[in-house]
């Protein structure tokens, strides 16, 4: 099987997809997380936090949340305005299987995340003095991971969602608290009990505690422990998104 | 080798009420490699369902379908890889130009990176295209649109090609452009199944035909022995003044009047001749068109 043909070429079209609208891509998550870092940044900057500056904690978190926020955007928006417009057909008729199709459109995701959160973070690092990335391979490992993992539940929701209005739903009552709640801005070891327990179930710390860990060497929680977590939890979501895949794209 | 093979298929949905609809019952056809084959049928028929059962979409209750042997349920992507479908809805790409559709189409086919642009240089010439090559796709004209379809479903050159009801709502002009693209690939060796709910276009474009009413195959075979079987049965003849007293057994059929062969063809020809006389204003017992065929087959 050829790198550009079948599965790749699909990859290729949604990769071309976030392309076409690469400054909406990434203006929006820039311009929040600026906002992000001037209200908890410099506002509160004087909180300190163990071995880090606040500032810095807050900037990792934000850059963690953007990956989750795009790569889970990516292939919900365009699978639901494919059914909206009726071009899902075009990939119910390829011959490409649908867990096939389902990791084109999660690869995709993870590449638009990584775009995104390259380009915002080459933009506003300079907020940050000092700040260096610290274990470049965990790093990459949590973007890969954390991309993949939001982009199949992406993919999982935007097959199953058959409009907008769910999907906001979605983001608005379950996606935001748990990226809120998942010590973007604090660390979850200094939260009372029970809430730091609580915040531990919470699969979305683990993405930001690893991803906070390779980029500032921080982390509240053990960040290998965070990894098999992910891990498994990706594991999961891939035979959950294939079932969902292979039922919504064939009748 | 046949192209297709649909074997006693029955596609039974479960619809949000849980009610039961048998579109196809007991469907079974088979299309010869090299023919172009008329699936036939008011709208409603149960053909778009078919063709979706053929393409993989649907999966039947039971029944078998394959495609020049492969079957499409055990061995989906292989079997897709031999087809081109073209879908009865014409759908749209927002964000790409027309040569980016087809770029990703011919990929997701199968078509090598190096041999896309030429290929779709080659479709697009075909469809009289070329013009709209690098214009958005949402930008051009709903026959434009409708020729794209087509494009997407032939950049693979697919040894089978399937087109649902490609010439309903198009002009006169284009609906000659698309005959004349079917029989060219037809010639170079693409065997071709499509539906239509108008009759005459089977006539002019194939040999074999499947007649689909609610669900069911009413009539199948050459299209030359079905018009045969059916012009054999009748003689058609117009009066000058219709209301006479009638030979028996004859039937009013719009302007015209059959009146079947009981006996033999010539016998019952001068039988029409002496009892009408000079009222007849014409006579024939020339081949039945499908469109009577059709109403004769559907009133019973
Ligand atoms: N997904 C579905 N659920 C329930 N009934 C359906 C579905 N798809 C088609 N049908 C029914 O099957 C019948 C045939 O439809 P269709 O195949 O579109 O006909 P045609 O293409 O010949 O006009 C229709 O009566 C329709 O109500
Ligand atoms: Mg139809």
């Amino acid at each position: 099987m050829n790198a550009t043909t079948f599965m790749w070429a699909l990859y290729a079209r949604e990769v071309k997809r976030f392309q076409k609208l690469w400054f909406d891509t990434v203006a929006t998550p820039i311009m929040s997380t600026v906002l992000y870092l001037l209200i908890f940044g410099v506002v509160a900057g004087s909180r300190s936090i163990p071995g880090t500056t606040y500032s810095a904690f807050v900037y990792a978190g934000l850059l963690g949340m953007m990956m989750v926020n795009s790569s889970f955007a990516n292939p919900t928006f365009a699978l639901i305005l494919s059914k909206n417009v009726g071009t899902i057909i075009d990939i119910q008729l390829a011959p490409i299987a649908p867990w096939r199709v389902g990791i084109a459109y999660a690869l995709a995701a993870f590449t638009r995340g990584v775009f995104t959160v390259v380009v915002a973070g080459i933009i506003t690092i300079w907020f940050i003095p000092g700040i260096a990335i610290q274990h470049p391979l965990t790093f990459l490992a949590g973007l890969l991971l954390t991309g993949t993992e939001f982009g199949m539940l992406g993919v999982t929701c935007g097959l199953m969602m058959k409009n907008f209005e769910s999907l906001t739903l979605v983001t608005t009552f379950i996606l935001q608290p748990m990226i809120f709640l998942a010590g973007v801005f604090y660390p979850v070891s200094l939260l009372p009990a029970p809430w730091n327990t609580v915040s531990l179930f919470n699969p979305l710390h683990h993405n930001i505690n690893l991803l906070r860990y390779g980029m500032i060497g921080y982390s509240d929680f053990s960040p290998f422990a965070s990894f098999i977590i992910i891990l498994l939890l990706s594991v999961g979501l891939f035979a959950f998104m294939n079932q969902i895949a292979a039922k919504s794209l064939k009748q | 080798m046949f192209a297709l093979e649909v074997n006693h298929i029955v596609k039974t949905f479960n619809d949000k009420k849980k009610n039961i609809v048998i579109a196809d019952d007991d469907v079974s056809l088979t299309v010869e490699e090299g023919k172009i084959y008329g699936l036939l049928g008011p709208n409603g028929a149960g053909k778009s369902t078919l063709i979706s059962l053929i393409s993989g979409i649907l999966t039947p209750t039971s029944g078998t379908i394959s495609v020049f042997g492969t079957d499409i349920v055990s061995q989906t992507v292989e079997a897709k890889k031999m087809m081109g479908i073209v879908p009865q809805e014409i759908v749209t790409e927002l964000a790409f130009t027309v040569d980016e559709i087809l770029h990703y189409m011919g990929g997701m086919y199968g078509v090598p990176l190096e041999e896309r642009k030429d290929r779709i240089g080659e479709v697009l010439r075909d469809l009289d295209l070329e013009e709209k090559r690098y214009e958005k796709a949402r930008s051009l004209s709903g026959g434009m649109k409708r020729r794209l379809m087509v494009a997407k479903a032939i950049m693979h050159k697919p040894r089978f090609l399937i087109l649902d009801e490609p010439t309903s709502g198009v002009d006169v002009a284009l609906r000659q452009k698309i005959w004349e693209l079917v029989r060219r690939m037809n010639k170079e060796g693409t065997t071709i199944l499509f539906t239509t709910h108008y009759l005459e276009e089977a006539e002019q474009l194939c040999e074999e035909i499947t007649l689909i009413h609610h669900g069911r195959v009413i009539k199948q075979g050459r299209l030359s022995d079905i018009q045969k079987e059916f012009s054999e049965n009748v003689v058609t003849f117009e009066l000058f003044r219709p209301d006479v007293t009638h030979l028996p057994h004859v039937s009013k059929q719009g302007i015209e009047f059959h009146y079947p062969i009981t006996t033999h063809l010539d016998q019952n020809m001068s039988e029409v001749i002496q009892h009408y006389g000079d009222n007849l204003r014409s006579v024939k017992s020339e081949a039945a068109s499908l469109e009577q065929i059709f109403l004769k087959l559907t009133a019973n």
